[in-house]
């Protein structure tokens, strides 16, 4: 309707154009049909639009707004369901009013026979058919048949082969998106990776870094503080051994003070008493003490020996003599002088004997005595002096030993002779 | 021109090599099936989807949560060299993840790997010792590869491999070392770190000197290195071109050096001049590990004479450090010089 005002319009006057030209708008009393039998179309009915309700007056803030144009508004509402009540009273008086059959005698009972000529199932249920029907809601006229403008101009054709609506760059364009995406998207997840990777292992060579530091700081100090314990111990030791060797040094001092005023009084005692019990000793007075003096004694004794031997000899000599002469006496009293010339004999005989053995025993003397008599000749003079007497005794002795001898010898020659 | 309606054909296979991956939750458990199959291609299908989907941590999750681990294992002594290969690099990728590595420790995987140490492929060895690498960052891991005993062996493999494996080795060594090292000290495994110093390729020194440092931390460490006569060598490699080779030098001298012996040897092989000159070094490393190898050093009184002089420099270093555990070392090595006993 719009489109045909224009058009008139358009045809008239051409100075201002509308997409919509402004009109008086039909007021809409009932938005739905009472009843089917209303005509459809009515008088219009303009409304105006001073007295409309849709327009809002005064002011805008406090004021209710109306119905939405689907909904019914209230009034209506109310009016209608007046209506509907008053037909349905309506048709229940009317209903009331109608003619009935009457009731049924007692007894009996009303039955409903058919009287045609084929029976009829009269079921209670009616058959029903649900029919629909529906047109469009709200519509009261059919729609407008399409406009189709006649045609003009000229007919045109064209035939698209097979692979000229492709156009290479645009349908790339998709693929190439995904798999350009695709493939950045996995290389970045890839260099992420390995970023992080690096970072990782950049973390880690600090911490390293840093723990080898603590490690190696903790190390020297240990070291350090293993070397301090053991200078301390190395001194401590030192020092003990020092205050040890001073101890006993000064006990070595003490004891060596006191052994040495304990034994400066042993020394002189020492020697004294040593020689005192003869340890020292004059090594010639030793040698002749032990060796010349044994053997002078020894030569004593056998003197002294001899000359016993020979005073018992003598005395035995004598004795025999005496014992002889006794016998002799006895028997012969002439033979007593003959004895004393024997003596004579005997004794100048002894004495050119006593030289004779006194050269004998100095020879023999000089024999044993010569290593001693050759070494010094003072004590052989002290030698003489001293033993001149028992020498003298001894030459006595020997005298008479070899007077003795002589005297055996002739009486045992006298015997052999006898 | 692309059609509209659906093609027969099945789409094209663009990863043959590749199984394919089931939806969501059912992936993991899907290629678990097919690691245990009885086809070959099969299994190497599987290995290396396995290989893509353990990069994400919740697939190391769910993968171990499964029992994966388990045919893992049964793979390993798989007779095909690519399934062996697949198998320990997805071992390897698996360990880089934290939850893995727990995975991997508590599926005894250690003792599984161990019987591959001998393999033919070098390949297959070389992702081993990475896996060996990794499990021995973690202080467990270590101590894990300890208990195993199997650090004779990896002793004796530093001298007969080469290259990348040997470095990775040295990397496990190190690590495990730091943990307990009276193992390897009876393996003899100074000389072999000793022959290792002189090797031409920067990284093997630098490996082979980071060893020795961890080596040198026990006491025991410290006798060997000073007895095997590595000091000398070590003070040479101060003067090396490589910033990382110095760095580690230095530590290790500054570990050695706490005993006496070794401080001795050190001064015996010259080392203060060029461990001054270390310290106007770029590197932060290479500064710290030389000012303290200078302050063990002056701890001996031939030290302490000679650096006197140099004072100075070590007052600088402390005036322009960064962070504070410059200044202290700084700090440190001034104080020693300067003390009296």
């Amino acid at each position: 309707m719009a489109s045909l005002l224009t058009d008139r319009t358009s045809r008239a006057v051409n100075t201002y154009t509308y997409t919509s030209r402004p009109r008086a708008l039909p007021c809409q009393r009932r938005r739905y049909r009472d009843n089917f039998l209303q005509p459809e179309e009515e008088p219009m009915r303009y409304g105006n639009i001073m007295y409309d309700r849709r327009v809002i007056r005064g002011n805008t803030y406090a004021l209710q707004t109306g119905q939405l144009p689907g909904q019914p508004d209230p009034l209506e509402l109310q009016r209608q369901q007046q209506a509907k009540r008053r037909a349905l009273a309506r048709k229940r008086a009317q209903e009331q009013l109608r003619p009935r059959t009457p009731e049924p005698v007692e007894g009996r009972k009303h039955m409903d026979v058919q009287t045609e000529l084929y029976l009829e199932e009269i079921a209670d249920r009616i058959i029903e058919v649900d029919m629909e029907c529906q047109t469009d809601a709200f519509l009261d006229r059919p729609s407008t048949p399409l406009f189709i403008p006649a045609k003009t101009g000229k007919d045109v054709d064209t035939q698209i082969l097979e692979g000229e609506l492709f156009n290479f760059d645009l349908e790339v364009k998709p693929m190439l998106d995904v798999l350009v995406g695709k493939t950045i998207e996995q290389s970045l997840l890839e260099v992420m990776e390995e970023e992080e990777l690096a970072n990782l292992q950049a973390m880690q060579y600090a911490y390293e870094e840093i723990q080898n530091i603590e490690l190696a700081e903790v190390q020297r100090l240990e070291e350090q503080e293993r070397r301090h314990r053991e200078e301390k111990e190395r001194r401590k030791h030192q020092q003990w051994e020092i205050v040890n060797k001073h101890k006993e040094t000064s006990q070595k001092i003490a004891a060596r003070a006191f052994a040495q005023r304990y034994l400066a009084d042993l020394l002189p005692s020492v020697f004294s008493s040593l020689r005192d019990s003869g340890y020292f000793y004059d090594p010639i007075e030793r040698d002749i003490e032990i060796g010349f003096l044994p053997w002078l004694m020894n030569e004593v004794e056998k003197t002294m020996e001899y000359s016993m031997v020979g005073r018992t000899v003598l005395d035995m000599l004598i004795r025999e003599v005496v014992e002889k002469r006794l016998s002799m006496y006895e028997n012969k009293e002439d033979k007593h002088q003959s004895l004393r010339p024997e003596d004579e004999h005997g004794g100048p005989g002894a004495m050119r004997d006593q030289p004779v053995s006194y050269d004998f025993q100095e020879q023999s003397l000089s024999h044993t005595q010569r290593p001693l008599l050759d070494r010094d000749d003072l004590p052989r003079m002290s030698y003489d002096g001293r033993p001149s007497q028992e020498r003298k005794y001894m030459e006595e002795g020997e005298l008479l030993g070899q007077s003795e001898e002589t005297a055996i010898r002739k009486s045992l020659g006298k015997e052999e002779l006898q | 021109m692309a059609q509209a309606p659906i093609s027969t054909h099945l789409p094209p296979d663009t990863k043959p090599t590749k199984a394919s991956i089931a939806y969501g939750h059912r992936a993991l458990p899907k290629l678990n099936e097919e690691l245990r199959s009885e086809d070959l291609t099969t299994r190497q299908k599987a290995l290396m989807a396995l290989c893509d989907l353990m990069h994400d941590p919740e697939y190391v999750y769910q993968a171990i949560d499964i029992g994966c681990l388990e045919s893992l294992k049964a793979l390993l002594k798989d007779i095909n060299d690519l399934v062996r290969i697949k198998a320990t690099e997805v071992l390897y990728i698996m360990a880089i993840h934290t939850m893995g590595r727990d995975g991997l420790l508590k599926h005894d995987i250690i003792r599984a790997l161990s019987f591959l140490l001998n393999d033919a492929n070098p390949i297959c060895r070389e992702n081993l010792h990475k896996v060996y690498k990794l499990l021995a960052l973690l202080p467990s891991g270590a101590q894990g590869i300890l208990n195993s005993g199997l650090i004779p062996s990896l002793v004796w493999k530093l001298q007969k491999e080469q290259g990348a494996i040997q470095e990775l080795i040295l990397d496990t060594l190190a690590s495990c070392l730091r943990v307990d090292a009276t193992e390897a000290l009876g393996s003899r495994v100074v000389p072999f770190l000793k022959q290792q110093l002189l090797s031409g390729s920067h990284s093997i020194r630098a490996k082979a000197a980071c060893t020795l440092m961890a080596v040198s931390i026990p006491w025991q460490g410290k006798k060997q290195v000073w007895q095997y006569g590595v000091i000398p060598i070590l003070v040479q490699l101060l003067k090396d071109d490589v910033d990382e080779v110095q760095a580690n030098a230095a530590g290790a001298l500054m570990f050695a050096t706490v005993t006496t012996e070794g401080k001795y040897a050190a001064l015996e092989a010259e080392a203060i001049s060029p461990l001054l000159d270390l310290l106007c070094s770029p590197t932060n490393k290479v500064r710290l590990n030389a000012t303290k190898a200078l302050t063990m050093l002056a701890e001996a009184p031939e030290g302490r004479r000679a650096l006197q002089s140099h004072v100075h420099t070590f007052r600088a270093l402390e005036k322009e450090a960064s962070e504070a555990t410059m200044r202290r070392v700084a700090q440190i090595a001034i104080r020693v010089i300067e003390g009296k006993p």
